[in-house]
Formats: structure tokens, C-alpha cells, sequence
């Protein structure tokens, strides 16, 4: 009886184990969407004025995109409008991007974000005065949290979610751009462009806030959504950023920077590096420079100028310490 | 503009099939549709049948309703439904069936273990997992919204067929709103404070949570938040919002005459609101005081 129970303790320890290991050596991605080299570049800017487009069109030019005839959906992060805290991206930069493309040749071009927490998204879409930007260039802005849905399979498998249904606007569009307002999170370290693309998952169908997906895990999900829905380009709004307790509750840091990038995991390691933030440990970067882009900086190529060699490193929550770049 | 305006809009603007879309996609969605249903019930005498077997159409094996047609997965929408059939005198099984779902959907914090997560691992989330409501979907954490429209499904339909089951949770369900109000009043999402710091109250949300205890007992926290709403309303604009904050300001007394002609101001362009829900609240508040409330309580 004895030598049955130890058999059988034996075998089941022997089975917890190896489905231990595979789930760690699974397979969790079929694709290898890496570029030979990625390039980046970061824009010095003090203020949101006019003077963005300019500067957005020269550094635009200078990435050689393909845009002609194509149609670009431009992702901001829009979550809700507190006075004064940094939390979207600037309604300025949205509408200067939104021109620069369509001078670059776009037949459209499209703005569309499904605010996670505040429900009326007409009301976050006045109040944060991007519908005056976007109503004085007649870009449209779409609903994400409302769009028409289309059931897609996940490319990746870390969320287990397997398939996700996601706005036609999204899944019609040529050209993505992810338009990051470059915050600490104090969820997932930071918010970047990978984690911005959480706002194109349905409010209709996932909730507001779209809280499957965080049972599922942050940063699994982070990953599934880029893997299916990849990401062509990023404008990442560093003019004004926010540190401390972010998304929403952290404080003003102004960087004056934007960061361009042809890839979304080279344009995260870069903005984390900004921030002071190791980007190998925030887990969605480290794992999305496995199969979605760059994050070695011996593989990514800097347009003007490079990295500040000094920078002082964003104020994280206390469990967020570690992820700072040690000097 | 008069809500009857705005409710032959929205039928103009009725699916072939029967339901409204948020947009102009043809992908009927649920949340739309009740409000649409609602919003006619109160303006004509009868509701057109097609988009009552439409609604009804829907409904899933369990009772419950999805988010939208073609969705596998039962939703808090399923409580806007049991609002509608309600308010248009559907007396079939559908309604008790629905609230059978609702009645047995919990946020996933009412598990044992999560309930221990949420006391330790979790507990900069400022919540008590004790007190639970209701979930977007099944699977997730209740909050604010989907636990308010489900204890006025529950309310309403216990008010006639009182059930020991259905007021254990509209209990749980009030205790739930009243642990996640914010700090000065009103509620967010979910949550009032997160890592310390206190979460802005938003509109609807506390619009939906009013509603939900305008029979409980006015406490000062209930009259703090319904404060804060009346303030909100000083400068509001966004039309979905204002006609939430009118429905709800209306069941706690609170004159909406003035916020009614503002509202009616504001969505005088009719062809400007693409979102048909809007369209139904904006026209659900222009008829407040005028037509049967419906997330009104009679207990």
C-alpha cells in the first residue's frame, strides 16, 4: 500500500513538474516580426504649438514610410480629461500627425481610442479638446469601445484568451499608429506604445475597464493584442509625461521629448531608457523583443540625436524600484 | 427639440433586422437596443413588435443577453433587458429567467480565494471583496455600473415577485456601491482609492448608482454624491452624461426643467449624435416628469 502511495506521489510530482516545464517552454508565438534594425529617433519639444507639425513632417520624412494610398488609424491614449494631470496624448500632436500623414499621401486617415474607464467617450473627446483639433483638420474620430466587432484569433498565446473580438476600423486599417503618452503604470511599470494598444479592445463587449483582459494577465494580454494587431509605427507623446502613481494619479514630468519609431518594442526600450527604466525587466517589453520587434539598442538605429546621457530617472512607486536603470 | 423628435430618429434608425447598432455599423447591439425600446415605450403607446422579438431573439439558453448579436457570452446588458421587457409589461417567464442569470452572477471577487487576494496581495485596490456585486461579463470584477443596473432589474422585479434570493443580492449589491463610493462623494469605475491616492467620480456612474439606492435610506454619503452630481451639471455639455445626470437628479427631487432645455439645446443637431444609445438617453431625459421613469423603484 505504502510503495503505491510513494508511486503514485512520485508520478503525480512527476506530472505537476513536466507541465510545469511546459508551460514554461511552450511555444507562445508562431511569428518573428523583427526587423534587422529598427529605427528610432527622439525630438526635442518644450511646448504643444503649432510649430509640431513642421517638426513631425521633417522627422516623418525622414523614416522613408510608405504611406501613399494607404489607410492609417492613428491610436492615441485617451483616458479621461483631469485638468492639468498628463494623462492623454496631447490633442496637438494628434491633429499635426493626423496632417503629416495626409500630406505624406494617406488616402485616410482615421483617429480611434476606446477609453478604458469613463464610459462617455463624446465627453472625453470634447472636454480633452481633441474634437476642435480633429473638427478644424475634419479628421474622424471613431469609437473603439462601440465600433462594429470582428472575431479574431490571437496570434500569440499568453493570455490564453485564444480569440478576441476587435473594431473593423482597427482590423481595416493599412497603417497603425500607436500614440503613447509616456507614463509610469502602476500596473504594468509603464504605458507605453504595446500597453496603449490595450485601447482598442471593445468597452461593449470587455467592460470598462476592460477587466477580463487584467484576470488574464497585463502583460499577456499586452502581448496577444500586438501580436495580432501589430503595430507600424509610433509617435510617442513625451512632451509633457507623468511618473509617481501613473496612469492617472501620478505627477507632471516634463521630458520635452517625442520618440518616432518603425517598431513598437525599439520605441518602448527607448522611451523606458528615457524614463530610467530597465526596459528587460518590464515584462511585456522584454518578452515582445523576443518575436514582435527590437529591444538591444545594438539593434536599433538612433535619427538625430541619441539617448541623453543624462537623464534624471522618473519617480516610481516603491514596488517599481527595481526597474530602475542602476548607474 | 422634443424627446418625441429624437425617438422618430431612432426609428428611422432601426435595423432591418430589428435592434439598434451603437453606430452605423448593422451589428445590433444590446445596450442600444433596450435604451431604443425604452425611449419609444415612453413616447408612443405600443413598441413596434419587430424589435420586441428582436430583443427577445437574442436571448440566450441561460437567460441572460449578450453584449451584442453574434456575442457567446452573457453580459450586464442582460439587466437593461429585464428594465425593457419590464417597462413594456412583458410578463412571460423571459423576465424571470433573466433575473435567475442576474441572480446567480456574481463579480469574481466573491470567491473565496480572490476574496483573500483582494484582503492581502491586492489590498491597495481599497476595496472589501466581502461585497460583491456584478460583473461586465462573467469572469471579471463587479463595478459600479453593471451592479447598479442590476439591483434595479432585481428591485424591479421583486417589487411583484419578491424572492429571499434576489434581496440577499440586492443587499450585497447596495453594500458593494456603497463600500466603492469616492472619498467627497459619488463613484469611478470600481474603485475610490487606488495606492492611497482618490479617484474622480464619474457622471454616469454615479448617475447609475443613485438610481440604484433612490428608495435606500439618504444617507450622508448618498447626499454628498447626488451634491456632487448636481455640480457636475453646472457646466456639462456632453449630451449622454447630462441625460444621465437629469434621469438620476429627477428621482432625488431635484428640479431638471432648466437642465432639460440645455439638454435639448445640446442635441438640437440631431444628426450629430451617431451613438443611438445617446440618442435614446437624450430622449428618455427629455421626457422625464413626463412619462413612467424607467429605472424608477416601487417597492
Amino acid at each position: 500500500m505504502n510503495s503505491n502511495r510513494r508511486q503514485f506521489a512520485t508520478t503525480a510530482a512527476g506530472l505537476a513538474g513536466a507541465a510545469a516545464t511546459w508551460s514554461v517552454i511552450r511555444r507562445r508565438h508562431g511569428l518573428d516580426a523583427r526587423k534587422a534594425r529598427s529605427r528610432v529617433a527622439i525630438l526635442s519639444a518644450e511646448c504643444y504649438s503649432d510649430a509640431l507639425e513642421t517638426l513631425l513632417l521633417g522627422a516623418l520624412r525622414d523614416f522613408g514610410l510608405n504611406i501613399r494610398g494607404r489607410s492609417v488609424l492613428l491610436k492615441p491614449n485617451l483616458v479621461e480629461h483631469l485638468p492639468g494631470a498628463p494623462v492623454n496624448t496631447n490633442p496637438k500632436l494628434i491633429g499635426a500627425a493626423a496632417t503629416c500623414f495626409l500630406r505624406l499621401g494617406a488616402s485616410r486617415v482615421v483617429v480611434g481610442e476606446g477609453p478604458g474607464h469613463e464610459r462617455d467617450t463624446e465627453m472625453v473627446v470634447s472636454e480633452t479638446g481633441l474634437e476642435q483639433e480633429l473638427g478644424d483638420r475634419e479628421i474622424t474620430f471613431v469609437d473603439l469601445n462601440r465600433d462594429e466587432l470582428v472575431r479574431a484569433g490571437t496570434k500569440a498565446d499568453y493570455s490564453g484568451l485564444g480569440r478576441l473580438w476587435l473594431p473593423k476600423t482597427v482590423l481595416g486599417a493599412d497603417f497603425i499608429v500607436s500614440m503613447p503618452k509616456i507614463k509610469t503604470h502602476h500596473w504594468a511599470g509603464v504605458t507605453l506604445s504595446l500597453k496603449n494598444m490595450f485601447g482598442i479592445v471593445p468597452g461593449m463587449k470587455y467592460g470598462w475597464p476592460k477587466n477580463t483582459l487584467h484576470w488574464h494577465g497585463i502583460h499577456e494580454s499586452i502581448l496577444d493584442i500586438c501580436a495580432t494587431v501589430p503595430v507600424d509605427f509610433v509617435i510617442a507623446d513625451g512632451i509633457e509625461a507623468m511618473e509617481g502613481n501613473g496612469p492617472l494619479q501620478g505627477q507632471l514630468r516634463r521630458l520635452g521629448r517625442i520618440v518616432l519609431a518603425n517598431d513598437p518594442v525599439a520605441a518602448d526600450a527607448t522611451c523606458a531608457r528615457l524614463m530610467g527604466i530597465d526596459p528587460r525587466l518590464i515584462f511585456h517589453i522584454a518578452e515582445a523583443g523576443r518575436f514582435l520587434g527590437n529591444m538591444d539598442q545594438n539593434r536599433i538605429a538612433m535619427l538625430g540625436e541619441g539617448l541623453p546621457p543624462n537623464t534624471e530617472p522618473f519617480r516610481v512607486l516603491p514596488q517599481f524600484q527595481n526597474l530602475q536603470i542602476r548607474a | 427639440m422634443r424627446g418625441r423628435e429624437l425617438v422618430l430618429e431612432l426609428r428611422r434608425r432601426e435595423l432591418p433586422q430589428g435592434g439598434w447598432s451603437f453606430g452605423d455599423s448593422s451589428q445590433p447591439s444590446v445596450e442600444a437596443t433596450t435604451l431604443a425600446i425604452l425611449a419609444s415605450a415612453a413616447e408612443f403607446p405600443e413598441v413596434p413588435a419587430h424589435s420586441l422579438r428582436f430583443l427577445l431573439s437574442v436571448q440566450r439558453g441561460d437567460g441572460s443577453w449578450p453584449a451584442f448579436k453574434g456575442d457567446d457570452d452573457g453580459s450586464w446588458t442582460t439587466a437593461l433587458a429585464a428594465v425593457a421587457l419590464s417597462r413594456v409589461g412583458d410578463d412571460s417567464r423571459v423576465r424571470e429567467k433573466a433575473t435567475g442569470w442576474l441572480v446567480d452572477t456574481k463579480g469574481r471577487e466573491a470567491h473565496w480565494l480572490w476574496r483573500w487576494k483582494f484582503k492581502t496581495a491586492d489590498a491597495q485596490a481599497g476595496i472589501d471583496p466581502d461585497k460583491y456585486g456584478w460583473p461586465w461579463m462573467p469572469g471579471a470584477n463587479s463595478w459600479v455600473i453593471p451592479t447598479a443596473f442590476a439591483v434595479i432589474a432585481l428591485k424591479q422585479f421583486s417589487a411583484c415577485t419578491p424572492s429571499e434570493e434576489a434581496d440577499r443580492r440586492i443587499r450585497t449589491g447596495i453594500a458593494m456601491l456603497l463600500d466603492r463610493a469616492c472619498v467627497g462623494g459619488g463613484w469611478n469605475a470600481g474603485n475610490c482609492v487606488v495606492y492611497g491616492s482618490p479617484l474622480k467620480p464619474h457622471i454616469e456612474a454615479t448617475a447609475a448608482a443613485l438610481m440604484a439606492m433612490q428608495d435606500e435610506p439618504r444617507s450622508p454619503m448618498i447626499m454628498r454624491s447626488v451634491d456632487w452630481l448636481r455640480g457636475q451639471t453646472a457646466n456639462l455639455r456632453a449630451v449622454s452624461s447630462l441625460a444621465w445626470s437629469i434621469l438620476c437628479l429627477f428621482l432625488f427631487g431635484t428640479p431638471v426643467d432648466d437642465l432639460k432645455s440645455r439638454l435639448a439645446a445640446h442635441a438640437a443637431e440631431v444628426s450629430r449624435i451617431q451613438n443611438n444609445s445617446t440618442l435614446a438617453i437624450a430622449a428618455l431625459a427629455l421626457q422625464c416628469g413626463e412619462t413612467i421613469h424607467p429605472f424608477a423603484l416601487i417597492r
